[in-house]
């Protein structure tokens, strides 16, 4: 049986809990054993970001030990994942635990890239034809590159047309701390980006990272709007299970 | 610098409120992304190679900067032009005053050229009583505004062509026109008036030759050549980091710049500028100066990280794939460079203490890094900038010593850590996250931070322990 570490992020843990579930369980249907570290913790991106690099280190170091044995290390977040497997690298360039930081950022994959080219996995899709759009997060798309790997396990499901949503690869306006920091240019840029999704006429936005949906949904019921964020790994689990959105 | 400073906040409110301004920018930045695309697609066999030429080239030129830039004065003065030298802004604004003292000249028309404005010249010659004319139709729109640029290569892309009309009719009395050659034939005419009799001419320049001792100006409406051909005197502005190695070199980063900046395959107008007017010659300025200037540039070149951004060769395009200079336009950055080069190289050359909050603007998710056509690293330099605005690294830009610091963030993000560190203690906070909900939920509007987000998004709902679930879960190893 394969074994795997499964990395549940910050944002998962503490206001996504269904979307990390949901995303063991596609784990776990394909019989792989899910290593849950009962003290894992956050991969330092809002330290980073904001330009605490001391406190960014040591925050990776105490990942790097905690994550000891050999096992990929999964992540249902493009964002997190692309964290520690390239600015990891980046932080620790001229630091004598380089070394040790490169291995373990090695082992990380995301869980769309995991499920798609790791384990090739074959769905049967139970659920009613349907229209959906997707959202690229930032960090998915150009630091671990998971976006094609996502679009891959969607375009599986045999019942949902994926509809193109133009300025697909312009940010959302989260940006972690970014959107606690400048709210007003932040808004302004979810704005945009919800007139977008409202221009392909879908009913669903999916999505494969919390921080935007937390954004772009929020906003979106902020507004009142009809149109609903799904979380990728909700979204999969519930049409292969033939569950309702 | 300006002086009148607006506060943050309130320029953020200003420019947010401008929809006006942020329609003709949006609308503006999607056709350049476009354009750009496209010919990248349609007319480039090997657009990345030619970007790790590009990058090998600028970066080859900048470790040699020295010898290049004595090689560019001899060969130049060997061609007949006279080579200046300035190492601070001002000391730049001053030499070209004295010329025109020297010479008894009281006006001066420009090309495009930022150099200049990020001298403050046109500032420094009207404090001495002489006017700077502006040729280029964006910068002339502005000046007769009395705007500065909103962006490096379309100074006032946030103009539409009606706002435009409105400007001519109020400054020129022009009749009201929104055809933008209508609007164009008014700019002509009336630069023809102030282009008889020039004497003096100033440009900026694109890209310096050291072997060949001559430099590259680019431009799509003419009036540059105008001003570097017609008057008796040409001076060209050239920050140091414009020198190459050779002419080769330099139509390497040319064929880069024109379709990252506006999608363009060649710019309308290569003026290769060699010498001043020889025997025989039936045009041309009988002097050209060139003020190599420094400001700050080799500060940033003697920089581990920042040294990169000297690669710039002032396309824009980082700034035309922005998402925050998309909604705010270039003003709200109150510095001359604005977007996300602007983050980098205003802070480097105008001091982090007067700049430093534009690095606010940015939420990383680099884009601008994807496009920049001699891959400068902006949004990772962004980052190295935020760590040398909270005082965390140790070779850090200009005015880091005067720079003040948010003791309250920098708390924060040291009890932020002492929890990410501490997996026992991590856990019980998170595992007790539910229980709050009631209170988050109801208190959402006088809470710290919640009360920012929720100002404009619902929150989520809050209802489980993750801890708990997942150990329920079969094929899950809790350890």
């Amino acid at each position: 049986m394969k074994k795997i570490y499964f990395y549940a992020t910050c944002l998962g843990t503490a206001a996504m809990q269904e979307s990390i579930i949901n995303a063991i369980k596609l784990l776990t249907r394909e019989g792989i054993e899910v290593i849950f570290k009962k003290n894992q913790t956050c991969c330092a991106q809002p330290s980073f970001n904001s330009g605490y690099f001391k406190e960014s280190k040591e925050i990776a170091l105490y990942n790097v030990n905690l994550f000891e044995k050999d096992y990929p290390i999964v992540v249902p977040s493009g964002s997190c994942a692309g964290m520690m497997s390239h600015d990891y690298i980046e932080l620790f360039k001229k630091d004598k635990e380089l070394e040790r930081v490169e291995k373990f950022s090695k082992r990380i994959i995301e869980l769309s890239q995991y499920l798609d080219k790791v384990l090739n996995v074959n769905y049967e899709d139970k659920g009613e034809p349907i229209k959906v759009t997707w959202h690229s997060n930032c960090h998915a798309l150009r630091v671990q590159k998971s976006i094609e790997s996502s679009k891959n396990l969607i375009k599986r499901l045999k019942n949902v047309e994926l509809i193109d949503l133009e300025y697909e690869e312009e940010c959302c306006g989260f940006g972690g701390t970014f959107s606690v920091k400048e709210p007003e240019i932040s808004n302004a840029m979810v704005k945009t980006k919800i007139k977008d999704i409202q221009n392909t006429g879908v009913k669903y936005l999916i999505s494969g990272d919390g921080g935007c949906l937390l954004n772009i949904d929020g906003t979106m019921k902020k507004m009142g709007l009809d149109i609903k964020g799904v979380h990728l790994y909700d979204f999969l689990l519930k049409r292969i299970e033939g569950e309702r959105l | 610098m300006s002086s009148e400073k607006i506060a943050h906040e309130e320029i953020v409110r200003i420019k947010l409120n401008d929809t006006q301004m942020r329609e003709n920018l949006m609308t503006a930045m999607h056709t350049l992304q476009k354009n750009r695309l496209k010919v990248i697609e349609n007319k480039f066999e090997d657009w990345e190679g030619l970007r790790t030429k590009a990058k090998k080239a600028k970066n080859n030129a900048l470790m040699s900067l020295k010898d290049r830039l004595l090689e560019f004065e001899k060969n130049a003065q060997k061609n007949g032009m006279k080579v200046h030298w300035a190492s601070s802004d001002e000391d730049a604004c001053e030499l070209i005053y004295e010329l025109m003292k020297q010479k008894k000249i009281t006006k001066i028309l420009k090309g495009k050229s930022m150099a200049s404005e990020e001298i403050g010249l046109n500032h420094y010659l009207e404090k001495k009583g002489i006017k700077a004319i502006e040729t280029d139709l964006g910068e002339l729109i502005l000046q007769l505004n009395g705007e500065s640029p909103v962006h490096i290569v379309v100074p006032a892309i946030h103009r539409n062509r009606n706002e435009v009309g409105q400007i001519f009719k109020e400054k020129l009395g022009a009749k009201l026109e929104s055809e933008p050659e209508k609007l164009n034939a008014i700019a002509r005419e009336h630069l023809r008036a102030e282009f008889e009799e020039l004497k003096l001419g100033l440009s900026g320049v694109n890209f310096a030759m050291s072997k060949e001792g001559a430099f590259w100006l680019i431009e799509n409406e003419g009036n540059g050549r105008m001003c570097t051909t017609a008057p008796d005197i040409h001076i060209a502005l050239c920050g140091i980091e414009k020198v190459m190695e050779s002419f080769e070199d330099a139509a390497t980063m040319v064929s880069l710049l024109t379709p990252s900046a506006t999608g363009q395959f060649i710019p309308t107008y290569n003026n290769i500028i060699t010498a001043p007017r020889k025997n025989g010659d039936l045009d041309g300025p009988k002097e050209v100066h060139i003020i190599l200037f420094d400001h700050h540039r080799s500060d940033m070149l003697a920089h581990e990280d920042y040294y990169e951004a000297l690669r710039c060769i002032r396309c824009g395009a980082c700034m035309n794939f922005c998402p925050v200079y998309d909604q705010i336009g270039g003003h709200t950055y109150q510095t001359i460079y604005p977007g996300p080069i602007g983050e980098v190289i205003s802070p480097n050359l105008f001091g982090i203490d007067q700049t430093g909050d534009i690095l606010n603007f940015c939420s990383l998710c680099g884009r601008c890094s994807e496009v920049c056509p001699v891959k400068i690293p902006l949004a990772e330099l962004i980052r190295k900038l935020r760590a040398d605005k909270v005082g965390q690294r140790q070779n850090p830009p200009l005015g880091a010593e005067f720079m003040h610091k948010n003791k309250g963030e920098s708390f924060v993000f040291k009890q932020f850590k002492n929890l990410a560190t501490n997996g026992e203690r991590w856990r019980f906070s998170l595992s007790k996250a539910h229980y709050f909900n009631y209170f988050i939920q109801n208190f959402k509007h006088s809470l710290p931070v919640i009360k920012k987000w929720s100002a404009f998004k619902e929150l989520p709902q809050i209802k489980k322990d993750l801890y708990k679930e997942v150990q329920n879960i079969q094929g899950v190893v809790y350890e």
